[in-house]
């Protein structure tokens, strides 16, 4: 059944098309990956789907409900998206846990007590009970993003957008981050990841969509798309993605 | 210069000299009070706000930091009038002209936090204004202590402008003590009088401000 539909999305800032004419779907529980050179449009893609940044044409439908409709509350829409970013972006002044139950107490009005209890239960989810009540700045990188992952689950969304959870980690810390992405796909979780982690793509992914200068070049599962690439734009990209993590 | 005898009228004067303290300090907090609750509002709208309302706010924060205190102090005593009283005039003086500094300090502290607090606020659904009062706002206020702890020290000083007005506060009585028949040689004397008691009050309440954004640093994992 499909959850997600992106349909023809075009986007321009000023002069410059960054996504011209997308297209894609994921069933529920599917894991795909974008990947894509720098400038490609990636992150803008991502964004588009919890309208973080507005498209200019096109239609994205989330479970059914058409993302960019009239009648659309876009609060309520975001509370089914859940987002990881790049530089994780949690809540400086609060603690682990509070990061977690702010959403939990303003937006979805749950009591204090149950949503510290809840936010309990996913910081567990993610290996870090024991750093309830430490402040972010006290957290390790790879420690920030699982709690960056855990404030985006308590939401109990249909969707998580992951925007290169693991890029701005040191590489040690790469792994405790992708453990808890294959986690969530095991467990169902419909995923949308931005990753060059050619591991956690090889392994996790239904759907690998490649994406150059705003277009998706081509998509297929891991196996065929990174054995048997058809296009030169993306026999190329890949070939430099393994240069780099080889070296 | 410095004389026993002067001393000693300084002295037997301390409680006329103190109760002008206690008018200082009052008209720093009320000053202060309503600067706040003009000035963070006005650096919000300088932000987030838009249209004529941001461009009154920014127009009055200019007039304001671009004429001295004691004109606009004068032109609202006896100009404008707005009160009989002193004391309600210097705080609307001295509160607005706070207004105006206080609204950059929150302007640029509000800035400052990175504008992934607010995308990430905006991921979880919370609205442009939830994100605004539960994630920007107190980590703004916490980056304004600096800032702010500068500008109670400048009205402490400056309620002394309120002398222009006749407000009896601190210098406005030292200016009474020496300018009695046959007190002038005490003129020193009562100069470094007051000039001790805002120093005393100045750097008591800066580190009273120090406990204050200790109290509510961010914990960041290396000062521990
Ligand atoms: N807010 C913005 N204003 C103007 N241009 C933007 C904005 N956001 C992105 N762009 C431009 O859009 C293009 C695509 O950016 P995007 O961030 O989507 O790329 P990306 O594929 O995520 O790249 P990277 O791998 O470097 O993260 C880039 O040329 C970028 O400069
Ligand atoms: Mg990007």
């Amino acid at each position: 059944m499909t959850l997600l539909r992106v349909e023809d999305v075009h986007k321009s800032y000023g002069d410059e098309e960054v996504l011209k004419g997308v297209s894609f779907e994921m069933d529920r529980g599917d894991v795909d990956v974008l990947m894509g050179p720098s400038g490609s449009g990636k992150s803008t893609m991502l964004r588009c789907i919890n309208r973080l940044t507005e498209i200019d044409s096109g239609d994205v439908w989330l479970d059914g409900t058409p993302v960019y409709g009239p009648d659309t509350d876009v609060n309520e829409l975001r509370q089914d998206v859940g987002m990881v970013f790049q530089d994780f972006n949690l809540f400086a002044h609060l603690t682990a846990v509070e990061n977690i139950t702010l959403g939990l107490k303003r937006v979805l009005g749950v009591p204090k007590a149950e949503a510290r209890e809840r936010a309990m239960e996913h910081l567990e989810q993610v290996g870090l009970a024991a750093q309830a009540d430490s402040y972010p700045a006290e957290l390790s990188g790879g420690q920030q993003q699982r709690v960056g992952i855990a404030r985006a689950l308590a939401m109990e969304p249909k969707l998580m957008l992951f925007d290169e959870p693991t890029s701005a980690l040191d590489p040690e810390l790469v792994g405790e981050v992708v453990e808890v992405m294959r986690d969530l796909a095991a467990g169902g979780m419909t995923m949308l990841v931005v990753s060059h982690e050619m591991g956690f793509a090889r392994s996790a992914a239904d759907d690998i969509h490649f994406l150059d200068s705003g277009t998706v070049v081509e998509s297929g599962p891991p196996e065929q798309l990174f054995e048997r690439p058809e296009h030169d734009r993306t026999r190329a990209f890949l070939t430099g993605l393994q240069a780099e993590t080889h070296q | 210069m410095l004389q026993a005898g002067d001393w000693a009228f300084v002295f037997a004067n301390l409680d006329y000299l103190l109760a002008g303290a206690g008018i200082t300090v009052g008209l720093t907090l009320t000053s202060l009070l309503l600067g706040f609750l003009t000035g963070f509002p006005a650096g919000a709208i300088e932000v987030y706000g838009d249209g004529i309302l941001e461009r009154v706010v920014s127009t009055g924060g200019v007039v304001l930091r671009g004429t001295p205190i004691v004109v606009i102090m004068l032109v609202l005593f006896f100009v404008v009038s707005i009160s009989k009283s002193a004391f309600i005039t210097a705080t609307v003086g001295l509160g607005l002209r706070s207004a105006a500094y206080q609204s950059q300090i929150f302007r640029g502290a509000l800035q400052s936090v990175d504008e992934g607090q607010m995308e990430a606020a905006r991921s979880v659904g919370m609205s442009r204004f939830e994100a605004i009062r539960y994630v920007v706002v107190p980590q703004a206020l916490r980056r304004s202590m600096p800032g702010f702890q500068n500008e109670f020290t400048i009205v402490l000083k400056d309620t002394s402008i309120a002398f222009a007005i006749g407000l009896a506060e601190l210098l406005t009585r030292g200016n009474d003590l020496f300018t009695q028949s046959g007190r002038s040689t005490a003129v020193l004397e009562v100069f470094l009088t007051i000039s001790a008691i805002y120093f005393v009050l100045t750097f008591a309440t800066n580190r009273g401000l120090d406990r204050l954004s200790d109290y509510y640093a961010i914990p960041s994992g290396e000062n521990r």
